[in-house]
């Protein structure tokens, strides 16, 4: 039965109609495969990183020490554990102090991840596993030169003193902004009683680390939550994801996104293949029969065949698949710091039940039509009836891409956003090419040369073939452009476009007498900053008269709304600021003023609720200050100027003390000059974001090339379809060749003629995709992907153009063959 | 062996009704040659196809091997056929994608033959076509196909061989010898033979004639002299 099986699918294989199926096959297993093993190993190094950024895989947050007994508890349960202190204290080291974060550690620190240190200031790190000993402290680099401290010299904190061992780049745990604002200091736990810093009352925050497997966890979890008081969090790896999880997990979503639509698009090869497939078996099936096959027997046959056709491509495509994610990861590898967890699986099964699922859904509908083929074709060719069981297929091929696609990015309202916007384009450009049609041929015929008329007459003879042409060509055109401008949108919202130039320092706490020597310093090392902003440090503490820490909503990942905020005062709308609602200052009347108006960035109105005349409240330097919104802006921050949450009036804020704020650009190989500038400005604030900047465009720049791979692919998949497309036609097409030829056409008019079609196939169904990916991008854009909504105007030449080119490559090598065939050949084998 | 009974065929084209068959019987015995003659378009076709049971009759039996196909389905007929049945055709019908050889196997494999290979070998020998097995159809002549056809129709080993024009696409010359083929491999099996054709001189070798005209079908007494 099988090796029957086989040599009936080696026999078909022969006759050429298996072939672009099993490739669309393969290839869809290929795309599955290929991303689904990808993205499946990328969360799960994710997942691994991300306890990087916790140092730990749990953590327990409290303002007080915990009982010893927890920590017992914890190795009860085989867990490993580590503390770290943080607090805020003097630096001292000869005449120079400083005030500095201290991170306190234990000498398990970090659980997972590793410490940056560095022999030299603001030099390369090394990578380190464990923190300082007891007697050492580990300063950063802006320390050192804000103390005009060399490496081993000596500093203290409190009543202990330290040897200044060496200086502290990076930690695993490195928090936000805020957390970089002071200098850091990192000594060993041990050393924490001899300091004498710590106090009852004194501000420590104590970070409890915890690791182990999740069992362990878990049920240590369960035994600790009973037990935990107010104001003592229990943190885990979802709690603080760092932005670049963000946008990795984006990427995930978006290559889902490109490989369901890859999966899409092979779906409709596969299906017009194994349309083709079953028509030109059609006549074979009807010989069968008058030789006494039944219907059973005819299922079974082809059946097998399919079925084999699909072990094949699963074998074929998984290997495919196999490489394509090893191109993927190598795109990406210098963004994975954590070993890439092994290949499992899963993905595999995903391919094997595309491929099935595939077959079932887009190749047995036509053997299903096949096994009803009547016998008595062979005594006369009854007219084909060309649109039965388009319908069904039509439906069924339908319903089964939606489901691949939700399937795959388990995201029922974007595939079916996806699905919806397709279908609505696949039925207005079926309805409009054969408006059109008839309508140019009615307009055309008369008067045209006859090389568009023999087009237009080829057109309207085919034109539900056309028409479905268009659609699907239009649809494959339409997802391209959609990934395509995904992706140049999804880069512009990672901020890719940085200037090489751009700032990536900052300085805080400049006061106003420093400006005129800081200027000098400037110009001096011919260095360039962003301006000079006011700024003022205040804390929000009521909206609308409700105590802000009280707003349920008002969750953990906006706890920044907590800490201090910079405030600054402007006369103008900074540059680079956008008003989405209200009035600048200039435009209030001025009546109103029993309140001082203030102006707040868009993203944190939102998520805070405030709308325009919200009453807020102030606390700045324990001084009270109320205001009301009278204006929401939008930032560019990927200016990385300065830029600010909240801006009053000017001299609003001149009661309370204040500085200013600069970004600027230095190069790489000017680091050094850092440590001239602390010295000639010891009070100033340096925030260094120069590596994060590094980062961030490495990130983008790896994910973008990951996308550039499956864009190719989806390109890839798109081509099939056309293909397939003509493939469709082209028996008739030979015919009808040969009889044209048979009559006198020219070589010359019947490629003009066959050109002229297909340019205004692809002109139409290039056009329907511009339109179509412009709204479908809307949609997406609008709900799922949240961001601006923009318009793209540049897609209605570039996508009619590729359309065109496409088409009128696929005639011309499709033409050879159709052309360079003798007539008398084509009619013989007709006949 | 066939048996017919008031046979009617009934078609509805762009909304107008067909009588192609109106009401036809008569009786054909085991191991007779009978050729059905008449103009073209007269529904020769038409009534073979039905003989053959591949198509439904409007109303009206046929016997076949005694079985009443009429009530079978179409699995059933085409389970008949496998077992009973051979075709030749004017268009020859051959598969296109597969060798001689595996044309000839086919309906061997489909009846469950063994050495289906070595069966449809013997075939090919008999037609004179040895050394052609491994050739597509498209390679063939006119004459070759119809002679693999033969091979096709004969290597089941059928009771009845129905065959539809079987020279029409065929030049004078290579016609006559297809025939003499046809009957020479028809006698050495004793297979009832059913043939359609308009040319006189076909049907002649056949010992008994029926004339088809405007969907009725009439006997014609063949010459006393033929028969002897
Ligand atoms: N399914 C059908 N639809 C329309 N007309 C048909 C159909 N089948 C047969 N006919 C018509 O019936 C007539 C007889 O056809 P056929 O049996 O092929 O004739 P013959 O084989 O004697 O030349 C023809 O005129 C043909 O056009
Ligand atoms: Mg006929």
């Amino acid at each position: 039965m099988i090796v029957r099986g086989i040599r009936h699918l080696m026999r078909a294989w022969r006759g050429g109609e298996l072939g672009l199926l099993g490739f669309s096959l393969a290839l869809a297993v290929a795309i599955v495969t290929g991303i689904a093993g990808f993205s499946d190993r990328l969360s799960r190094n994710m997942e691994q990183q991300s306890h990087h950024f916790l140092a730990a895989d749990r953590v327990l947050k409290t303002a007080r020490t915990v009982p010893d007994e927890w920590i017992a508890e914890a190795k009860k349960r085989d867990l490993r554990t580590a503390v770290v202190a943080s607090f805020r204290s003097m630096v001292y080291a000869g005449d120079a102090m400083q005030l500095a974060s201290i991170k306190a550690v234990t000498d398990g620190y970090p659980l997972i991840g590793e410490l940056g240190v560095s022999d030299v200031l603001f030099g390369m790190p090394q990578a380190r596993t464990t923190g300082p000993q007891p007697g050492e402290m580990w300063l950063d680099s802006r320390l050192y030169a804000l103390l005009n401290l060399q490496i081993g010299d000596t500093a203290a904190v409190g009543d202990k003193e330290f040897t200044a061992g060496r200086a502290l780049i990076s930690e695993p745990d490195q928090g936000g902004m805020n957390d970089m604002l002071a200098p850091r200091g990192m000594i060993n736990y041990a050393d924490l009683a001899a300091t004498d810093v710590v106090q009852p009352g004194s501000l420590v925050t104590y970070r409890y680390l915890f690791a182990g497997t999740e069992q362990q966890l878990e049920s240590y979890e369960v035994w600790l939550r009973p037990r935990l008081e107010d104001g003592q969090r229990w943190q885990g790896v979802r709690d603080g994801q760092p932005a670049m999880a963000t946008t990795i997990k984006r990427a995930e979503g978006y290559l889902l996104l490109a490989a369901s639509l890859g999966v899409a698009l092979a779906g409709a090869a596969i299906a017009l293949a194994a349309r083709r497939y079953g028509e030109r078996n059609t006549d074979n099936v009807a010989i069968m029969k008058a030789l006494g096959a039944s219907r059973k027997q005819v299922l079974i046959h082809y059946g097998t065949q399919l079925g084999l056709l699909c072990i094949g491509a699963i074998v074929v495509g998984g290997m495919g698949g196999q490489g394509l994610q090893w191109a993927l990861f190598t795109s990406l590898k210098e963004l994975l710091t954590v070993d890439v967890p092994g290949a499992s699986w899963r993905p595999f099964m995903v391919g094997a039940v595309t491929a099935f699922g595939c077959t079932a859904v887009f190749a047995m509908p036509p053997v299903f039509r096949l096994s009803k083929v009547s016998p008595m074709r062979v005594l006369r060719r009854a007219g084909d009836d060309e649109s039965a069981g388009l319908l069904v297929s039509a439906l069924t091929g339908i319903g089964g891409i939606g489901l691949l696609m939700w399937w795959y990015s388990e995201d029922l309202l974007l595939s079916s956003a996806v699905l919806a916007a397709a279908l609505v384009i696949g039925v207005l450009a079926s309805v409009l090419v054969l408006y059109l049609i008839s309508f140019a041929r009615r307009v055309l015929i008369n008067r045209s040369g006859s090389a568009l008329r023999l087009a237009l007459a080829a057109m309207y003879r085919r034109r539900f073939g056309n028409a479905f042409q268009v659609a699907s060509f239009a649809l494959s055109l339409m997802a391209l452009t959609c990934l395509g401008l995904l992706r140049t949108s999804l880069l512009e919202d990672w901020q890719l476009q940085l200037p090489t130039d751009a700032p990536n320092h900052f300085l805080i706490n400049i006061q106003p007498s420093e400006i005129t020597p800081l200027s000098s310093f400037f110009d001096e090392h011919k260095l360039k900053d962003a301006g000079l902003f006011p700024m003022v440090r205040g804390r929000l503490t009521h909206i609308d008269q409700q105590k802000v820490s009280e707003i349920k909503d008002v969750d953990a990942e906006s706890g920044s709304i907590n800490r201090e905020l910079n405030l600054s005062w402007a006369k103008d709308l900074p540059d680079d600021n956008q008003l989405l609602s209200g009035l600048w200052w200039s435009e209030i009347e001025s009546e109103n003023t029993d309140k001082i108006p203030v102006s707040i960035e868009s993203e944190l109105a939102e998520k805070l609720h405030i709308k325009l005349g919200t009453e807020l409240e102030f606390n700045i330097g324990g001084q009270l200050l109320s205001a009301k919104v009278t204006s929401i802006r939008s930032l560019d921050w990927a200016s990385m100027r300065p830029n600010f949450y909240f801006i009053f009036p000017p001299s609003t804020l001149d009661n309370y003390a204040g500085s200013y704020i600069t970004s600027f650009y230095l190069p790489a190989d000017q680091k050094a000059l850092l440590g001239e500038l602390l010295r000639q400005f010891p009070t100033f604030t340096l925030i260094e974001i120069d590596a994060v900047i590094q980062q961030m465009t490495l990130v983008v720049g790896q994910v973008s090339s990951a996308i550039g791979l499956v864009l190719i692919l989806v390109v890839f998949c798109a081509l099939l379809v056309g293909i397939a497309n003509v493939q469709a036609s082209l028996d008739s097409r030979l015919q009808e060749n040969a009889i044209l030829r048979t009559l006198g056409a020219s070589k010359k008019l019947m490629i003009s003629g066959l050109m002229i079609e297909f340019a205004a196939v692809g002109l139409l169904a290039g056009l329907l995709a511009a339109a179509g990916s412009n709204v479908a991008l809307l949609g997406l854009q609008y709900w799922v992907l949240d961001m601006d909504v923009v318009f793209h105007g540049m897609v209605f030449i570039i996508a009619p153009l590729i359309g065109v080119v496409t088409m009128c490559l696929l005639a011309w090598i499709s033409c050879r063959k159709l052309v360079n065939k003798p007539p008398l050949v084509v009619l013989r084998q007709t006949l | 062996m066939i048996r017919v009974n008031n046979l009617c065929k009934t078609v509805v084209t762009g909304g107008q009704q067909l009588d192609i068959l109106k009401g036809i019987s008569f009786e054909i015995k085991a191991g007779e040659s009978v050729a059905i003659v008449g103009a073209s378009g007269a529904g020769k076709s038409t009534l073979l196809g039905l003989l053959a049971g591949l198509d439904n009759a409007s109303s009206g039996e046929i016997y076949l091997h005694d079985e009443n196909i009429s009530l079978m389905n179409e699995d059933e007929r085409a389970s008949l056929r496998a077992r009973h049945v051979g075709f030749v055709f004017q268009s020859f019908q051959l598969l296109p994608g597969l060798t001689a050889l595996e044309n000839v196997m086919l309906p061997l494999e489909l009846a469950g033959h063994r050495s289906p290979a070595a069966a449809a070998q013997v075939f090919l020998d008999k037609v004179g076509l040895k050394d052609r097995g491994a050739h597509y159809p498209r390679v063939l002549s006119g004459g070759e196909q119809q002679r693999v056809a033969l091979a096709r129709a004969f290597a089941v080993e059928p009771d009845i061989l129905f065959a539809d024009e079987p020279t029409g696409n065929l030049d004078e010359h290579t016609g006559q010898r297809i025939v003499d083929l046809l009957f020479e491999l028809n006698s050495q099996s004793k297979t009832t033979l059913v043939l359609v054709t308009h040319e006189a001189g076909l049907a002649h070798r056949c010992e008994r004639i029926l004339v088809m005209h405007d969907g009725q079908l009439s006997e014609e007494p063949v010459s006393a002299s033929t028969t002897l």
